[in-house]
C-alpha cells in the first residue's frame, strides 16, 4: 500500500517544470514576480524537520547518510573551484586546501550545519540560512562549541560563520543581488515548493562569474527505490516522509532550466548538447553499502546520476 | 522550544566563559602517551603542512622525554627492548623524515630468517635474496626502542610547533558540560586542562583514553612470560658472512627468537612458561647464555631435563651446568664438532662446521642488568573510534591491540595505525572535517582495524599451533612448513607484495605466510576433529534409536 501511491507519481509531470511548463518561452520578469509572490517554503517540510533538528549531529543516527555524503560534497566543491581558479588563470597557483579561502559563501537550507562548518572550516566567510529556527538554533548551538568556527578568531586563517533564520526569498531582498562567490544548495532542491522560484532565487544571489552548487536526487524508479522505499521503509534509515517522489529533479531538468536562464541576456549553459566543462556540470554520487561510504562517479557516468547526485553550474561573467 | 534552545546555548556559552576563566587551553589534538606509536603520530602530524596550517598539535607524557632525547649507550652494548622495522615501517619513516634522526650505526638489517619447529626440526627459510625485486636487501631491521624513540623525538625538535609536555600525568579526563557537542577535557597533574577536538589513545594497554571512550578491550593473558637480555658472543667467521640472521624455535614452552643487532651482539626474546621464566631469571648469567645456546640446540627432552636442573637448584653454577650440558650431548649423540654442540666450537677459529649456519652463533656472556620479563597478552579493542559520551576519542597502538611478540610485530602495528590515522586526518582536513567526529575517523578505523587483527589472530594461532607436543599437529605443521619451504616461487611472491607494496600491505615479510600457511593447516586439523566427533555422534545416536526401538 505504501508503494502504491508514489508509483502513481512516476508518471507525474516534472516538477520542476509545473509552476512554469513553458519554461522556455517565459520571460524573466515573470519568473521575478512569481518568486516574490509565492513563498518556495513548504510548512509541512520545516515542520518534518524541525522535529527532528536535535537529531542533525548524531552520525550514528537519522542524518547518518548525510554526515558520510558530506565529504564527497565538499570533494565535489573543492575540485571544481580548483579546476575554475586553474581556467580562470592558467598560470594561478591553487591549492586544494586553499580554494574556498576568503571566499563568500552561501548555504542554503543548512539543517544542523554539516555543510555551512565545513565550508567554514575550508577557509569560507559561511552563512548558513534555513527556513526552520530550530534547526538554525541546533546549527549554532553545535558550531559554538568549535573555537575554530567562531567569527572572533582572528589572525587564523579560518573563515567566519554565521548562521540566519531567513528563506532564499528574504535574503535576497535583504542583501540584493549578486551577494556570493558561490551559493550551496546541498539536498534542498527536493524539499522545496516551487522549484523554479528557488532556483531563481539562489541563482541571483551569486556574483558574476560565481559557482551555484545543488544536490539532490533525481525523479527515476531506482531513486524512489533507494530513497523510499528502502532508506524510510525496508530498512528505517530515514524517518518515513522525508522524501516525497515528486519532487526530485533530473538531471537534464537542471541542464534545462539554466539553458533557458537569462536574466542578463546570456544563459548560463550556452553550449548545445551536453553543458561545457566550464558552463554546467552534474556528477552522479552512489551509496557504498559493504564499505558504508559515499564515492563521487566519474565525469560523464550517467548511471550513476539515476539517484544521488550534485550539480554544479557557473553564471557567466559580465 | 526555540527558546529552550536558544537558553540552552547562551547557558552553554556562559558555561564556557567561566570554565576558559580557568586554567584551560584549547588544542585540537590531543596525543595521550609518547611511545613509538604516540611519537610517531605526533612526528607524522608535524610533517604535514595541512594539519600544520590547521591544527594545534599537544602530546602529554608522563614520563621525562628529556632522558629519551639524551640517551646515550656505550658501543657495543644495547638497550633490551628490540623491535624489528619492517621494510613498510621504514618507509613510512623515511617519508615523515624522521628515519634519518634514527642513529643508523644501531640498526641491523636482516636479511635471512631461519624459523623451525621444536619437535621436528622442520624448517622454513626466508631470505631477501630470495626476492626478485633487487630494491629490496632486508627483510627488516633491527634496532632499540630508545634509538627510535630518541630519533622521533629529534625529528619533533624541528617541529616546536607540536607542544610537548612531559612529566605530567593524566590525572582525568571529563567530557565538558555542554548539551550539543561537548567535547573532552584532559586535566593534566600540573592543574592545566587541555580541552581537545579529538583525543588520541597511545597510552599503551591500560590506557585511560580507552575507559573514558567507553571502548572495551577483549583479550587474554598467556600463560607466557617474554624474557630479554643482551647476548654476546663471537664476530661469524668470514666464511659465514655477516650476523644478519634472525633464528627462532618454536620450543613447546613457546618461541625463542635470536635477533641479531651487531657482529657481536644479539638479543634474546624467549617466550616460555612463567616458572621457567622465573628461573631463567634468576640463574646465574653463564648459565642462562648455556641454556640459550642449548635451546636453539637440543631436542626438546634434553630441554625438559635442563629446566628440571635449574628449577631444583636455581643456584647451579656454571661448572655444574655444563657438565649437566655435556651429559645431554652426548646421550643426544652430538658431535661435539657439530654446531649443535654448545661445548666443542666456543671460540674454535677456523674452518666452522657444516650446519654453521643452521644455529645461531653461541652466546658467551649476556650484558649485565638487561635480563628482564613481561607478561604476554593479546588484546583487541572492540572499537578504535569512541562514540556517544566518549565520542572524539581514537585508538592507536597498544591502547588498540597487544600482540604475542613471535612475530615481532607489535611495533610495527602501532606505525601503521600513526600512518594510518594521519593520512586520515589529512583528508578530513581536505574536505573540511571535524576531525574529531566519527564521520572523519571512520575511514581509520575501517582500514585498520581488520589488518590488525589478521596479525593478532595469526600470531595467537602460531602460538597455540606450536605450544603442542601432539603427535599428529606436529606432524601436520611439519608437512605444511616444510611444504611451503619449498614453495620458492610463492615465498618470493609473497614476501615481495609484502617488502615493496607497502601501501596495500603493511609488510610482515615471511611471517604472514608461515602464519597463513599455519591457519590453514590448524583449521584443517580442526575440522578432521569435527568430523571425527560428528560422525561418531551419529553413530550413537543410531544406535540408541536402535535399541529404543527394542
Amino acid at each position: 500500500m505504501a508503494l502504491r501511491a508514489p508509483l502513481r507519481c512516476l508518471r507525474h509531470t516534472p516538477y520542476l517544470a509545473r509552476p512554469l511548463s513553458t519554461a522556455g518561452t517565459s520571460h524573466t520578469a515573470d519568473l521575478h514576480a512569481q518568486a516574490q509572490a509565492r513563498s518556495t517554503i513548504n510548512d509541512s517540510e520545516i515542520a518534518h524537520f524541525s522535529r527532528l533538528s536535535a537529531l542533525w549531529w548524531d552520525e550514528q543516527g537519522e542524518f547518518q547518510m548525510l554526515h558520510r555524503m558530506n565529504p564527497v560534497r565538499m570533494r565535489f566543491v573543492r575540485e571544481k573551484l580548483a579546476e575554475m581558479a586553474l581556467e580562470d588563470d592558467g598560470d594561478a597557483d591553487v591549492t586544494p586546501a586553499d580554494v574556498l579561502r576568503g571566499k563568500d559563501v552561501l548555504d542554503v537550507g543548512c539543517g544542523g550545519g554539516l555543510l555551512s562548518e565545513s565550508l567554514a572550516r575550508m577557509g569560507a566567510n559561511t552563512l548558513g540560512i534555513d527556513a526552520s529556527p530550530s534547526n538554525v538554533s541546533i546549527a549554532s548551538l553545535h558550531a559554538s562549541a568549535d573555537p575554530a568556527l567562531a567569527a572572533s578568531t582572528q589572525g587564523r586563517r579560518r573563515g567566519a560563520l554565521a548562521y540566519q533564520h531567513t528563506s532564499v526569498e528574504d535574503l535576497l531582498a535583504a542583501r540584493g543581488p549578486a551577494s556570493f562567490d558561490a551559493v550551496c544548495s546541498m539536498e534542498v532542491l527536493e524539499h522545496v515548493d516551487n522549484p523554479r522560484a528557488f532556483l531563481d532565487s539562489c541563482a541571483q544571489l551569486v556574483k558574476p562569474g560565481g559557482h551555484l552548487f545543488l544536490s539532490t536526487i533525481a525523479r527515476t524508479p531506482l531513486a524512489y527505490l533507494v530513497t523510499i522505499a528502502a532508506a524510510e521503509h525496508v530498512l528505517r534509515r530515514v524517518s518515513r516522509g522525508t522524501h516525497t517522489y515528486a519532487k526530485f529533479v533530473d538531471p537534464a531538468e537542471l541542464v534545462d532550466f539554466f539553458r533557458a536562464y537569462r536574466p542578463h541576456g546570456r544563459p548560463w549553459i550556452a553550449s548545445a548538447g551536453a553543458p561545457a566543462r566550464t558552463e554546467a556540470e552534474t556528477r552522479g554520487m552512489v551509496y557504498v553499502p559493504w564499505d558504508g561510504e559515499w564515492v563521487l562517479a566519474p565525469r560523464g557516468a550517467a548511471w550513476a546520476e539515476g539517484c544521488n547526485y550534485l550539480f554544479w553550474v557557473r553564471r557567466p561573467r559580465e | 522550544m526555540l527558546r529552550s534552545v536558544a537558553r540552552r546555548a547562551r547557558h552553554a556559552g556562559r558555561r564556557r566563559l567561566l570554565s576558559t576563566a580557568a586554567e584551560q587551553t584549547d588544542s585540537d589534538v590531543v596525543i595521550v602517551g609518547g611511545g613509538p606509536a604516540g611519537l610517531a603520530l605526533a612526528s607524522a602530524l608535524a610533517r604535514s603542512k595541512l594539519v600544520q596550517s590547521n591544527l594545534k598539535i599537544t602530546l602529554v607524557e608522563a614520563g621525562d622525554l628529556h632522558k629519551v632525547r639524551e640517551w646515550r649507550q656505550e658501543p657495543g652494548t644495547f638497550s633490551n627492548r628490540v623491535s624489528s622495522i619492517t621494510n613498510s615501517s621504514k618507509a613510512f619513516l623515511e617519508d615523515i623524515g624522521a628515519w634519518n634522526d634514527v642513529e643508523q650505526s644501531r640498526t641491523c638489517p636482516i636479511e635471512e630468517m631461519q624459523v623451525w619447529d621444536g619437535i621436528s626440526d622442520a624448517r622454513i627459510t626466508f631470505a631477501a635474496s630470495e626476492m626478485p625485486l633487487r630494491s629490496v636487501s632486508e627483510l627488516s631491521r633491527l634496532t632499540e626502542n630508545l634509538n627510535l624513540q630518541r630519533g622521533l623525538l629529534r625529528h619533533l625538535s624541528r617541529h616546536p610547533e607540536v607542544l610537548l609536555l612531559d612529566k605530567v600525568k593524566v590525572q582525568s579526563i571529563v567530557r565538558e558540560e555542554r548539551e550539543e557537542n561537548a567535547w573532552p577535557v584532559v586535566h593534566l597533574s600540573d592543574g592545566r586542562a587541555i580541552r581537545t577536538r579529538l583525543l588520541v589513545g597511545a597510552d599503551g594497554f591500560n590506557s585511560p583514553v580507552r575507559t573514558y571512550a567507553g571502548i572495551q578491550s577483549y583479550g587474554w593473558a598467556y600463560d607466557t612470560q617474554g624474557i630479554v637480555a643482551t647476548l654476546f658472543h663471537a664476530p661469524k667467521s668470514s666464511l659465514q658472512g655477516p650476523n644478519t640472521v634472525a633464528y627462532q624455535r618454536f620450543l613447546p614452552t613457546g618461541p625463542i627468537a635470536f635477533l641479531p643487532l651487531s657482529e657481536t651482539a644479539s638479543t634474546l626474546v624467549w617466550s616460555t612458561k612463567p616458572h621457567l621464566a622465573g628461573a631463567l631469571k634468576t640463574v646465574d648469567p653463564r648459565v642462562l647464555a648455556g641454556m640459550v645456546n642449548a635451546a636453539f640446540r637440543l631436542p626438546d627432552v634434553s630441554m625438559r631435563y635442563l629446566y628440571d636442573r635449574i628449577l631444583e637448584n636455581p643456584a647451579l653454577s656454571a661448572e655444574e651446568f655444563t657438565q649437566e650440558l655435556a651429559f645431554r650431548e652426548r646421550s643426544d649423540t652430538i658431535d661435539v664438532r657439530s654446531a649443535y654442540s654448545s661445548l666443542g666450537a666456543v671460540n674454535a677459529a677456523g674452518i666452522p662446521a657444516d650446519d654453521a649456519d643452521m644455529v645461531p652463533p653461541l652466546v658467551t656472556d649476556i650484558q649485565p642488568g638487561t635480563v628482564a620479563s613481561f607478561p604476554l597478552r593479546f588484546s583487541h579493542a572492540e572499537a578504535y573510534i569512541g562514540e556517544g559520551l566518549g565520542a572524539r576519542t581514537v585508538l592507536v597502538g597498544d591502547a588498540a591491540h597487544t600482540i604475542h611478540p613471535l612475530a615481532g610485530q607489535g611495533l610495527n602495528l602501532g606505525l601503521a595505525d600513526a600512518e594510518a590515522l594521519t593520512k586520515c586526518i589529512e583528508d578530513a582536513l581536505l574536505s573540511g572535517g571535524d576531525v574529531g567526529s566519527y564521520t572523519s575517523l571512520l575511514p581509520y578505523a575501517r582500514g585498520r582495524y581488520f589488518e590488525n587483527h589478521k596479525m593478532l589472530s595469526a600470531c595467537d594461532k602460531l602460538h597455540k599451533l606450536y605450544s603442542t607436543t601432539a603427535g599428529p599437529v606436529v606432524w601436520a605443521r611439519t608437512v605444511g612448513l616444510e611444504v611451503l619451504n619449498e614453495l620458492d616461487t610463492v615465498k618470493a611472491a609473497l614476501m615481495m607484495t609484502a617488502g615493496s607494496e607497502r601501501a596495500r600491505q603493511p609488510g610482515q615479510v615471511g611471517w604472514e605466510l608461515a602464519a597463513k600457511g599455519v591457519e590453514t593447516l590448524a583449521k584443517n586439523i580442526n575440522g578432521a576433529r569435527d568430523l571425527a566427533s560428528s560422525v561418531t555422534g551419529l553413530v550413537d545416536a543410531g544406535l540408541r534409536q536402535l535399541l529404543q526401538r527394542r
